[in-house]
């Protein structure tokens, strides 16, 4: 911030994002990294850290009203778990917050996860920027959705 | 479902309903000063002050996230309903935040079902985000016992919290060196408790004689700040330390002097803010006039003549 200029506050509003490896999965380097890379794109990062339960991760994102989690797994148990994600997100009624998928998914599992909601879906050497752009581009999907009639 | 009519969320923040109170938080946070958000604040503003808001300040990594994990268990325990709301530095340079206070107590606020909501202080400065004065009247409004927010974490430059907070707990410890004479030297006077964390550590119990020799020698009113030795990951010193901010709660409650600078404050913070909303649109436009600036560069006026003359074309 410049010296001396008066206090000016961020006008722009900011995607939040809840980073999450929910299930029992102890490499957290992606999901480390990815936590850096957005707060360097200009987000606002909340990570739970290790072993959230689907219950907690969903708490978590309608308290802090985000628009997005980013799910990771590495230990190929996002079928089931990303699933239960997904499932509860559904059965609270919760339509505007996006869910997206990464970790290592082989490809047969993508086009399923896309079916239950889940985008992205990305492994590893997916170039960051990728990673970003759809995350941008969901997270501007949802601040519609969550746009106020007066 | 989360409502989409303002009437019906307003409704939903008075009722208790967490998803509505989430919503509105978004709002005061990310359209400040707008329709919305105004018109928010406005219809609860009547709701509230019922809640006790503490606020937790001192030096980074002390311990005021842990803290506000075991105290929020075991205010739910006795059956008060807590709600926290925690505040992170935004990056000067990209805006972004890694909100990183919510792991610490992620535990207590799961097994307790208690409501915590991070903010990123974009870029106000003094430990406090603009919107947290609205988000804790939501908070408030939606029927919260006590409301605890953390500061930022800057140490000495956490000062706006008094204008928040009824009871301010600042936080030391252990190990802070230099830090804790420069706060003797500046910050004593906003604590209303003075807690000392760590206290596990080598050298607390030096800290905490440091403390209570410094306020003893300090000029006070009629109330004495007591300081409260407490080990976090134990919960030692906890029961004292929930007397003391009850105690204080109540104090603060009959004491008028202090409740009419807090409002004194806010009001003036929110003047400001309106004023300049209000004429945003001239301001930038004259800002982004170049022949504006160019009579500045070749002296054909100076600084305040230039505001003079824009504020006496708006009023
Ligand atoms: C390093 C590593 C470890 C380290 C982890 C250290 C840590 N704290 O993270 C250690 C040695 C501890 C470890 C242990 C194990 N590992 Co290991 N490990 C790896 C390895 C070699 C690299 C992972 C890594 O850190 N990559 C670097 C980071 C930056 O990349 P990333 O995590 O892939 O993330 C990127 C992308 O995937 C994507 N991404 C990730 N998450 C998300 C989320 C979203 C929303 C998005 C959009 C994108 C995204 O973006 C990231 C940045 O580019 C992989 C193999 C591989 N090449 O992937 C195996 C691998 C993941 N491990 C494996 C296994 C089996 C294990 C062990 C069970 C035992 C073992 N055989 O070694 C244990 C279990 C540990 C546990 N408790 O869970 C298997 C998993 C097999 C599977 N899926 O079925 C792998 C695939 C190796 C293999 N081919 O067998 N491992
Ligand atoms: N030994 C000891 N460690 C503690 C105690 N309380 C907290 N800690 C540790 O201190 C570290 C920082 O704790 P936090 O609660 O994140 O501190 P903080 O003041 O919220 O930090 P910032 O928000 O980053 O300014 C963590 O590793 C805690 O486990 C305590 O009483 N004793
Ligand atoms: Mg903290």
């Amino acid at each position: 911030m410049e010296a001396g200029k008066n206090q000016s506050l961020f006008k722009g509003k900011p995607i939040k994002i809840l980073l999450a490896k929910p299930g029992i999965d102890g490499h957290d380097r992606g999901i480390l990294v990815l936590a850096k890379a957005f707060r360097d794109a200009g987000m606002e990062v909340i990570y739970v850290g290790l072993l959230p339960t689907p219950e907690e991760v969903v708490d978590t994102a309608v308290n802090e009203d985000v628009d997005a989690i980013a799910l990771s797994l590495l230990n190929g148990a996002h079928m089931t778990v990303f699933k239960k994600v997904a499932d509860l997100m559904k059965s609270r009624g919760v339509n505007d917050i996006a869910v997206i998928g990464g970790g290592t998914i082989p490809e047969a599992d993508k086009p399923k996860l896309e079916k239950m909601g889940i985008s992205g879906n990305y492994g590893p050497g997916t170039p960051i920027s990728t990673i970003i752009e759809h995350i941008t581009s969901r997270a501007a999907e949802m601040r519609k959705l969550k746009a106020m009639e007066e | 479902m989360i409502p989409l009519r303002l009437d019906e969320l307003i409704q939903g923040i008075i009722k208790g309903d967490r998803r509505s109170v989430s919503r509105a938080i978004s709002i005061v946070e990310n359209e400040q000063v707008s329709f919305n958000a105004k018109k928010i604040v406005k219809e609860i503003y009547q709701y509230t002050g019922r809640a006790h808001i503490v606020g937790i300040t001192g030096p980074p990594g002390i311990g005021k996230s842990t803290m506000i994990g075991n105290l929020s268990a075991m205010l739910s325990d006795i059956g008060r309903k807590v709600s926290v709301v925690a505040i992170d530095a935004s990056s000067p340079f990209t805006g972004g935040s890694l909100l990183g206070n919510r792991i610490r107590m992620q535990e207590s606020l799961t097994r307790h079902g208690i409501f915590m909501r991070s903010l990123a202080n974009r870029g106000l400065k003094g430990g406090l985000s603009r919107s947290i004065w609205d988000t804790v009247k939501i908070l408030d409004a939606s029927g919260s016992d006590i409301i605890i927010v953390e500061t930022v974490g800057a140490g000495q430059a956490d000062l706006d919290v008094v204008n928040l907070a009824e009871t301010v707990l600042m936080v030391l410890g252990p190990g802070l060196g230099d830090e804790i004479q420069a706060i003797k030297a500046g910050i004593m006077e906003i604590g209303s408790l003075f807690v000392i964390n760590k206290m596990d550590l080598p050298g607390a119990f030096i800290a905490q004689k440091d403390i209570e020799e410094t306020l003893a020698m300090s000029p006070r009113g009629e109330w004495k700040p007591p300081v409260v030795g407490v080990n976090s990951l134990t919960r030692e010193g906890y029961e004292d330390l929930i007397k003391e901010i009850d105690r204080h709660g109540k104090f603060v409650k009959k004491s008028s002097d202090l409740s009419f600078r807090k409002f004194r404050t806010e009001l003036e913070i929110t003047i400001d803010e309106e004023l300049r909303s209000r004429f945003h649109q001239e301001i930038m436009g004259f800002l982004t006039d170049s022949e504006k600036i160019r009579s500045l560069m070749e002296k054909r006026t100076d600084p305040y003549s230039a505001a003079e003359s824009l504020i006496n074309s708006i009023a």
